[in-house]
């Protein structure tokens, strides 16, 4: 792991069991700067994975180095520069937004007075401007959410651990929150968060980490993901003799009504489409790669339907 | 046309001095007192804690008014008077319900509230978090015992007839009488605490709980002690509310009532000890717990 010193999150056969149950299975991977979503279904690890970042459980083996600090070793140093957002309720009901996320900021280390406007700034900028002197119990979710981000970002850190920050949101405010994090990343912060919503990742982030059942089932930027060497084509016609012909030539075409997938398409196959369809007299109305959504990926990748 | 202009400030990444692990318990200490005393909280949560603190330092005044009556009496009627070490017992039900309150209100919100997931992703150890909850516990719960003390202190001192002066002079053992036996109270108190406020979430049962351990366990310990099988008298030493009361009266040179374990021959330094076992067993066992919490 000594050649990773770009990546914010370099882990090596991380492993964690809890009890019979193993959480996480020897994940080794690499997490670069830059927004990363980390992707999987309840009990996929997700969180046991943000929790063993943070140095607040100790793998049962493997070792993690976030932003070059051994996460086992050096806890202290790893939390120093980083903030954690969890997933479920964490919010005193009995003190005002302004006062609990002043003290999340001295928490980090920083002086009273620091502490208490940069409070004030960052809850500015997660939307609660008036609302901060407000007490936490009267907060709705969405309000909530934005506190726990405040708290999560207050005292500068240079990685943000995001567990579900959309959970429990309405529509508007999910995508409030995306754009809020995407704002995290234009000002240079390290993102990594879970979502069980794939489409959230694909819009918001950078590289992607698939956890399934706690094992690693991809790590890779999100650009790209979805490229394959599949092409589609829509032709004018009778469909089934082209579909025969390709058959015939070894190829396995499928058909949706008049659009026709072709895998793993080469130059060879592109040259077959023209001579194919110019001898039956059909017509190419439209000819492009085929993608594949993140959704199809994992689906693809963890073994799902 | 305006000559407004807008700015979006944005983000400021942090570059500035970040402190240490002593600052952090001071913060922990600070946001702990507020809570306990209701500071920065609704008006709801201030009536408890401060109607104890009024209690306990009307209490003080009370006395304070009849070593007054009975100075202008005089014919040494003021000796009969109950004093320092008297004053512990005369509140000693606020100060019962007022730390059986403050222990539980410490620990339990964070955990049922789920704070301490945020608290421990900051660059803080378990010993930084329950360092700055004692600290808290320290301040909030001596208050109750050493506020009281310091005014029928200064009391006694304006009524006396050696003079404000000579009276605080004639009296400096006060100094430290008074800070040592509210140790010993703090210490059996705050080791029991701990441990109930380590799993009982709820304010109010871990109360409860408490001042079921002290009261109903000092009338159990007797009748333990009193069953006669070999060792039985051990058993006294379960009477922990007798304690610090016993030590108390130790370190006063009175006899003001016969504990339990008094009454099974042992002597005040074995209830100090008893006392220091409790607490540094209550911590040790807080500091498990909540290790296992993190």
């Amino acid at each position: 792991m000594q050649s990773v010193t770009a990546a914010v999150v370099a882990t090596e056969g991380l492993t964690h069991n809890y009890g019979e149950v193993r959480a996480l299975d020897r994940v080794s991977l690499e997490i670069p700067p830059g927004i990363t979503g980390l992707v999987g279904a309840n009990g996929a690890g997700k969180t046991t994975l943000l929790r063993i970042l943070l140095g607040l459980i100790h793998p049962t083996a493997g070792r993690a180095i976030v932003m070059g600090h051994d996460a086992m070793t050096d806890p202290l140093s790893v939390r120093s520069r980083s903030g954690y957002m969890p997933e479920n309720n964490c919010l005193p009901k009995d003190q005002t937004a302004a006062d609990f996320v002043a003290y999340a900021a001295e928490l980090a280390g920083l002086p009273k007075s620091e502490a208490r406007q940069r409070a004030s700034e960052t809850l500015f900028l997660v939307g609660l401007e008036e609302e901060r002197f407000r007490f936490l119990g009267d907060f709705s979710t969405g309000m909530a959410q934005r506190v726990k981000l405040a708290q999560a970002i207050v005292h500068g850190p240079e990685l943000v651990l995001l567990d579900e920050p959309n959970s429990g949101l309405d529509p508007v405010g999910r995508e409030q929150m995306l754009d809020l994090i995407r704002r995290l990343g234009a000002f240079g912060i390290n993102v990594i968060f879970s979502s069980h919503v794939l489409s959230d990742i694909e819009e918001t982030c950078q590289s992607v980490v698939l956890l399934d059942g706690g094992h690693l089932v991809r790590s890779g930027p999100v650009e790209g993901l979805g490229d394959t060497s599949n092409i589609t084509i829509e032709l004018i016609g009778h469909v089934e003799p082209f579909i025969a012909e390709l058959r015939r030539h070894g190829l396995d075409p499928t058909a949706h009504d008049q659009q026709v997938v072709l895998a793993n398409a080469t130059d060879e196959v592109f040259d077959l489409v023209r001579d194919t369809t110019a001898a039956l007299g059909l017509g190419i109305l439209r000819m492009t790669p085929a993608t594949r959504s993140l959704e199809d990926e994992f689906l693809t990748r963890s073994g799902g339907e | 046309m305006s000559n407004t202009v807008i700015y979006d400030r944005g983000y400021r990444s942090y570059g500035g001095v970040r402190k240490g692990q002593s600052s952090i318990r001071w913060a922990i200490a600070r946001d702990g007192i507020r809570r306990v005393l209701g500071l920065r909280r609704k008006a709801r949560r201030k009536i408890f804690p401060w109607t104890l603190l009024s209690i306990g330092l009307m209490m003080a005044v009370v006395v304070i008014g009849f070593h007054f009556a009975a100075g202008s009496i005089g014919g040494g009627f003021e000796e009969s008077l109950p004093s320092y070490a008297n004053l512990f017992d005369v509140y000693s039900w606020v100060s019962l319900l007022f730390i059986a309150i403050t222990g539980p209100e410490l620990l339990g919100p964070d955990r049922s509230q789920g704070v301490l997931n945020v608290y421990f992703s900051r660059p803080m150890r378990v010993t930084d978090y329950l360092g700055g909850k004692l600290l808290a516990f320290l301040v909030v719960a001596g208050a109750i015992y050493v506020v009281p003390q310091l005014l029928l202190h200064i009391g006694l001192a304006a009524l006396s007839d050696q003079g404000f002066l000579g009276y605080l002079g004639s009296h400096l053992d006060i100094l430290w009488k008074v800070p040592a036996v509210t140790l010993g109270f703090l210490a059996l108190n705050g080791g029991v605490l701990a441990i109930i406020s380590s799993y009982v979430d709820r304010t109010g049962i871990a109360a409860a709980s408490y001042i079921g351990v002290l009261t109903a366990g000092g009338g159990l310990a007797g009748a333990l002690a009193q069953a006669g099988f070999p060792g039985s008298r051990f058993l006294s030493l379960l009477a922990l509310a007798d304690h610090p009361r016993y030590v108390r009266d130790w370190i006063f040179d009175v006899d003001l009532l016969r504990y339990t374990p008094e009454v099974h021959g042992f002597a005040p330094w074995v209830s100090a000890v008893v006392i220091a076992v409790v607490a540094v067993g209550g911590g040790w066992w807080t500091v498990r717990r909540y290790r296992r919490l993190a």
